[in-house]
């Protein structure tokens, strides 16, 4: 099943000048059903409204320098001929049986593949175009967009960079599982940028009550040295993507996020989900690739009893910024959110982390704990780490914690004193650091990426210059 | 020659000079006791011989077989037989424990020991210490009881093997059972190929282990030397009239 959108003009627009002409021709031309138009250009009238994000003005990207990492002059990507692309191997590729797996490229779903028994017990994964003009419209029409700037649902989205997406999303995807349909095989979603642009990326995935999925979100390419760019920290690609999923009450969603992009790409991306009754929500990202990631896993906790566990690694190095920043919205009583992020730098090499855990006045016996870990190998490397809370009812139990730190000079030396060469002894603290996180991650083949991924970074790292805290303090001199 | 030969050592941490002048020969095959009050510099001693980089030797030599391994780096000395079972094991989260050991031995051994042989003789080494199954499943020292950590480093002298051991305080924080353990778990490995020095603040791990030599340090300096009954001089009267000596 393949949709593309056609180009509309011969000289592509750049973003920043983008027309409601253009999105209503985008709209028309790919055949959307006029409710999705109207939705784009409503998205679009909040877009004409909103300013760029600025770190002056944005609390929230007040340590990304937005206009100086991200290229907004950049074009709409065009899509591809699919006979043309050479697709390097992802996560994706190595699942086992998945149930289904979706591969979107330059801004068009190329394909769609659903294992024939899942489809038979109801499990749909299509196109979003194609759900909206399907059986499933009204689900689509009830959520798309409910957690961000458009629709109903609990959350509106200041950030321009949404109402981007919401008024120009390009190649979607639809999950919908319904109720009581435990998919135990993953679903895989490989997004590839093999073209410099803009990218806009969108998932809508839809648990129904007591159901039951996993999803793989893999976004890989970017690595494209030829292409002309603005400045020397703006990319040639931006992906600006938004996944919303709905957790209908009870049911269970894991939400796994890989980030293996070039050094072309500046990724944008918020992984918003909505959690019911009762329902839970897992997320974990590693975010290894790109030269700029500003990553926002959300949950909004919306019904009694529903959990959010978000938990990832990142492991930046020279010319890399990262910015990780997880909300958690208890909007309902007694629910809970457990927040763990663990990261590592070199280089020259930039970490935010700004987690945000909001407790509403409503939202009685909310238990809430949030952490993030960082660990500066080299000189050069900076980490900003602050965890947010912001409580309005008094009846919760809430627990945070952040460090930054370098290499313990403790644990070299006993891993050295037993024979263990330094080399040997940094890899084994540095995989136990990340340990805490990657022992919580359920599918096997995610976890082995991930570790192979840290193994790489670790390999690229100069051993030698790597930073000891002193190891005085508490040794014993008697 | 004697397998381990401190020389007139001196030893400096955080600009201040602990040990000052220490001579002491350890021969394969003994065991020798090491007494002292706290801050008398045993630990910096022990220290010493392992490599830590916080202690600086400033004069005299530390010679394993002969060869003088002051310059050496901590993981040289272990892989060369030199043990040290330290007095506050350190805790190294999320690093598996079993792979952590088979790292060890291997490195020590300079060859891959296949997993089979290793597993068996760690379960060996860890029904001899009494040590349960659920070991292998934990991070190095993380969550460890004081008991839990002497025992655990006496379990990697046991696959280490080494020439020279030399255990810092393995006593302390141990009840009467632990004790019992742990040192017969160490007079197992003693022999005619392993020089041990137990390092004391108190006599009774010395009921297990029966030195051949003791030596009293006090102010960084080995103050008195003689059999396995000075050992029990020391109980009964303790270490102040050596103060007024030293």
């Amino acid at each position: 099943m393949t949709t593309s959108t056609a180009p509309t003009t011969d000289t592509p627009t750049s973003l920043d000048a983008i027309t409601e002409d253009v999105v209503l021709d985008r709209s028309t031309a790919a055949g959307e059903p006029s409710w999705m138009t109207d939705r784009r250009l409503a998205a679009f009238k909040t877009w004409l409204d909103q300013d760029w994000p600025n770190r002056r003005a944005d609390e929230y990207w007040r340590n990304t320098p937005f206009d100086r990492l991200v290229d907004v002059t950049l074009p709409l990507v065009e899509p591809v001929d699919a006979e043309c692309v050479e697709l390097a191997e992802g996560v994706v590729d190595t699942l086992e049986s998945p149930a289904a797996t979706v591969t979107v490229v330059d801004g068009a779903v190329l394909s769609i593949r659903v294992d024939e028994d899942w489809a038979d017990r109801g499990l749909v994964v299509e196109s979003l175009r194609d759900a909206a003009a399907g059986p499933c419209a009204g689900v689509v029409s009830e959520h798309l967009g409910s957690l961000t700037t458009t629709g109903t649902g609990s959350g509106r989205d200041e950030d321009r960079t949404i109402s981007t997406n919401d008024a120009l999303w390009d190649a979607g995807v639809f999950v919908h599982v319904p109720a009581e349909l435990e998919v135990t095989a993953p679903i895989g979603i490989q997004t590839y940028a093999t073209r410099p642009g803009v990218h806009l990326p969108r998932v809508l995935a839809v648990a129904e009550h007591h159901a039951r999925v996993t999803l793989v979100l893999e976004h890989l390419g970017g690595d494209l040295p030829d292409a002309p760019r603005a400045s020397r920290n703006k990319t040639p690609v931006l992906v600006d993507e938004v996944v919303e999923v709905i957790a209908r009450d009870s049911s269970f969603v894991d939400v796994i996020s890989v980030n293996e992009h070039g050094d072309d790409v500046a990724f944008l991306s918020l992984q918003k989900a909505g959690a019911h009754r009762d329902a839970t929500v897992r997320h974990y990202s590693a975010t290894l690739g790109g030269a700029t990631v500003r990553l926002r896993p959300e949950v909004d906790l919306l019904g009694p009893g529903a959990s959010a566990f978000p938990s990832g690694i990142y492991f930046a190095d020279e010319g890399q910024h990262f910015d990780v920043q997880p909300y958690m919205r208890h909007i309902a009583p007694r629910a809970t959110s457990d927040v763990l992020y663990k990261g590592a730098l070199q280089g020259k090499s930039r970490a935010v982390f700004r987690g945000n855990v909001y407790v509403a006045r409503e939202a009685v016996g909310t238990t809430t704990n949030e952490n993030n870990r960082n660990l500066i190998l080299t000189k050069g490397a900076r980490a900003d780490s602050t965890p947010f809370l912001e409580i309005e009812c008094a009846d919760i139990t809430a627990g945070h914690g952040s460090a930054t730190g370098q290499i313990d000079a403790r644990h070299l030396f006993y891993l050295q004193a037993r024979g263990l060469r330094r080399e040997q002894a940094l890899r084994l603290i540095v995989l136990g650091f990340f340990n805490e996180v990657l022992e919580q991650i359920t599918l096997p083949s995610i976890g082995e990426r991930t570790l192979a991924a840290i193994e790489r970074e670790i390999d690229l790292a100069d051993l030698d210059q790597v930073n000891v805290s002193a190891g005085r303090v508490d040794t014993p001199r008697d | 020659m004697a397998e381990l030969s401190i020389r007139d050592l001196t030893v400096r941490v955080d600009g201040t000079d602990i040990l000052k002048g220490v001579t002491l020969d350890l021969e394969k095959g003994k065991t020798l006791a090491l007494m002292g009050p706290n801050g008398s510099g045993k630990s910096t001693l022990a220290y010493a011989i392992a490599g830590h980089p916080a202690y600086e030797v400033t004069g005299g030599e530390i010679l394993f077989k002969g060869e003088d391994i002051t310059e050496w780096t901590p993981d040289e000395r272990n892989r060369a037989g030199v043990f040290l079972a330290m007095q506050y094991p350190v805790e190294v989260p999320g690093v598996s424990l079993t792979n952590f050991l088979r790292t060890a031995v291997n490195a020590r051994l300079e060859e891959d020991k296949p997993v089979r042989e290793f597993m068996g003789e760690l379960r060996t080494a860890m029904s001899d210490l009494d040590v349960d199954e659920s070991f292998l499943q934990r991070s190095v020292n993380e969550g460890f009881s004081g008991g839990e950590k002497k025992r655990f480093e006496i379990l990697q002298m046991a696959l280490l093997r080494p020439e020279v051991a030399v255990l810092d305080e393995t006593d302390s924080g141990l009840d009467v059972d632990a004790l019992r353990i742990v040192s017969e778990g160490i007079d197992r490995l003693r022999g005619p190929d392993l020089g041990v020095l137990v390092i004391t603040h108190y006599t009774r791990i010395l009921r297990y282990l029966t030195p051949d030599e003791v030596h009293v340090m006090l102010g960084g300096r080995i103050v008195a030397s003689g059999g396995p009954e000075l050992a029990d001089e020391l109980e009964e009267h303790g270490y102040e009239h050596y103060a007024v000596s030293a």
